[in-house]
């Protein structure tokens, strides 16, 4: 593993093409409360109403144990390579995926779906400030996703310093606002005994929880090495991250549920709303999403740097937030059409996320231990392959076997979409890889030289 | 250990020790909320930053390193996690489904601002003269 050294600048921020220097890095106990950060999300607790109207209490907690389980394991992989390593994602993928593969690779981990994802968020933003101030134009669904986005972009460009230490001091709180929330609905809707005799009509088959469960965060996974990079020991972001999915994603999402059986309604600010914890809290989920959004947008500049090399964070924040901010107001909010077909394609893309991460451990811990002999190096000089073929081939047939075992039913070893999609592409990129070495003595074409910016 | 270091020590003990004293305030003002959802509600908050300041003075307290940082670092921790909880009374203290009585929930009210903002200033003090970025 190579550090930069004094003379190479971080040009782009954030150690975007760079690794991470021994003086920046963090306790294991502030990589957790990073990950827990970017877990206060209203989206895990909607996420929680979704297993809601699919089973009773107990079975929603034995399903999200059962798939945040596979996330810690999936997710705590890959965020030791990154600790290992001192690399964000997108350089990680350099090795899997060759340079220019790790460019599309970027495309497709951040780029493309977190425009998609903040687009749908500041929809949601949008449709919040609505349900609480209803019936004034500025809070109209459109005009509210138009300010919010706004407001959200010129944050996330300026940083202001003000928002930054109000939403950093928020995240604690919020998961105790969660806690009393799920209280306060079990208090005024009839106690325990009633959430526990709660059921849907028809009770899902496991498998389909448990997949939708690990959907929810396996693109998160492939993307912890950028937290785990800063860890003080190279287990720290495994720990981390097993620490935050398997104890907090499970009570959010058990949270999330139980409050919308006992409520009624499956949008948890009604249901804050209806319990009567005030306009306060309400404000405090708002800024929930909206710090959440403000890293959506600094995530996908950090993807379109290493992409394209050119322009900085900031004038990307702009591009990028003005591209989901019109696709929220105008899309969603004007014309009033649902954002499902963005959503359809973040979903699409989604199932190309996790055989990514599935490659990328593949190559780590196998390929390029025992059959490459090499380790993971960056810094200026630094030799790459422009496409390493099976990697290429095995993120595509992966993602393409997950799809087709959602989409079409296809028949493979699990039956459950993600994990199929992860076990194709994982053994699809063992074989060829070998395959490839064994009858041309190597695996990439071409020689990406890296500049001394780090790209 | 240099002058520098210890009167930041001594500025994160102080702090943390304000934090434990207005957490245990709120505790003791529970059982005057007159309705037992202001009872958990102060219970639990309180609860937190107590726990929370009791397990980091010692930590705090102990180290003995010259690396600034490594004091600056879990003190903000802790008045982290108390600052979002004064944060907590402050948003929850006069909402109608706790029932707290109105004298009460104006002193928790209160509470939760000093400490929200002197939360505030001692993260941004410690971040600042540290160098420590306020995420820790």
């Amino acid at each position: 593993m190579s550090q930069p050294s004094k003379e190479v600048r971080d040009i782009y921020g954030d150690y975007a093409t760079l690794t991470v220097p021994p003086e920046e890095l963090r306790s294991t106990l502030n990589v957790f409360m990073v990950y827990m950060g970017v877990l206060a999300v209203v989206a895990a607790i909607f996420a929680g109403s979704g297993l809601a109207q699919m089973y009773d209490p107990a079975t929603t907690i034995k399903v999200a144990l059962i798939g945040n389980t596979m996330l810690a394991v999936f997710g705590g992989l890959i965020a030791y390579i990154g600790g290992s390593t001192r690399a964000n994602t997108y350089l990680l993928l350099r090795y899997p995926l060759g340079r220019i593969g790790a460019m599309i690779g970027s495309l497709v981990v951040s780029a493309l779906p977190l425009i998609i994802w903040f687009a749908v968020e500041t929809w949601l933003f949008g449709i919040t400030v609505n349900v609480i101030y209803p019936g004034h134009p500025l809070t109209s669904i459109a005009a509210a996703s138009a300010w919010g986005g706004i407001l959200m972009m010129l944050t996330a460009y300026y940083g202001f310093r003000a928002i930054a230490l109000l939403s950093y001091i928020t995240v604690p709180f919020w998961y105790a606002l969660i806690v009393i929330g799920f209280f306060g609905a079990v208090d005024i809707s009839g106690g325990f005994s009633a959430l526990w005799a709660a059921r849907p009509e028809h009770i899902a088959p496991l498998g389909v929880g448990i997949t939708y469960v690990f959907g929810l965060y396996a693109s998160g996974c492939v993307i912890t090495s950028d937290v785990a990079r800063y860890g003080v020991k190279r287990w720290s972001g495994s720990i981390a991250w097993g620490a935050h999915v398997l104890i907090f994603m499970t009570v959010l999402l058990f949270t999330g549920a139980a409050m919308t059986i006992l409520t009624g309604s499956p949008n948890v600010i009604v249901a804050i709303a209806k319990i009567g914890l005030g306009v306060g809290a309400l404000l405090l989920a708002i800024l929930g999403q909206w710090t959440t959004n403000d890293n959506n947008l600094w995530s996908a500049s950090l993807a379109w740097i290493n992409i394209v090399g050119k322009l900085n964070k900031r004038q990307w924040v702009i591009i990028i937030g003005v591209i989901g901010t019109a696709i929220a107001a105008i899309w969603g909010g004007v014309y009033g059409m649902s954002l499902d077909p963005f959503i359809a394609f973040g979903t699409f893309l989604g199932y190309f996320i996790p055989p990514v991460g599935a490659t990328l451990i593949a190559d780590y811990y196998i390929i390029s231990r025992y059959l490459l002999k090499r380790q993971y190096r960056f810094g200026p000089g630094t030799k790459y392959g422009v496409i390493n073929v099976p990697g290429i081939i095995s993120i595509i047939a992966g993602g393409l076997a997950g799809w087709g075992a959602t989409t079409f039913g296809l028949r493979l070893p699990t039956g459950v979409g993600t994990f199929d999609a992860i076990i194709v592409s994982f053994l699809l990129y063992l074989v060829l890889a070998v395959i490839m070495y064994k009858t041309t003595g190597k695996i990439e074409v071409g020689e990406w030289v890296e500049k001394p910016t780090g790209f | 250990m240099s002058v520098e270091v210890t009167r930041i020590k001594k500025f994160a003990e102080m702090s943390i020790v304000i934090m434990l004293i207005l957490g245990i305030i709120t505790l003791a003002l529970a059982p005057a909320t007159g309705h037992y959802r202001g009872f958990y509600l102060s219970v639990f908050l309180g609860s937190v930053i107590v726990v929370v300041s009791i397990v980091y003075l010692p930590i705090v307290h102990m180290k003995k390193s010259e690396n600034i940082k490594e004091v600056a670092v879990p003190a903000m921790q802790s008045l982290w996690v108390s600052t979002s909880m004064g944060l907590g009374y402050v948003v929850t203290a006069l909402a109608p489904y706790f029932q707290i009585t109105f004298p009460i929930a104006v002193i928790l009210f209160i509470v939760g601002w000093i400490m929200l903002l002197y939360g505030t200033y001692a993260l941004l003090r410690l971040s600042k003269e540290a160098k420590v970025p306020l995420a820790v």
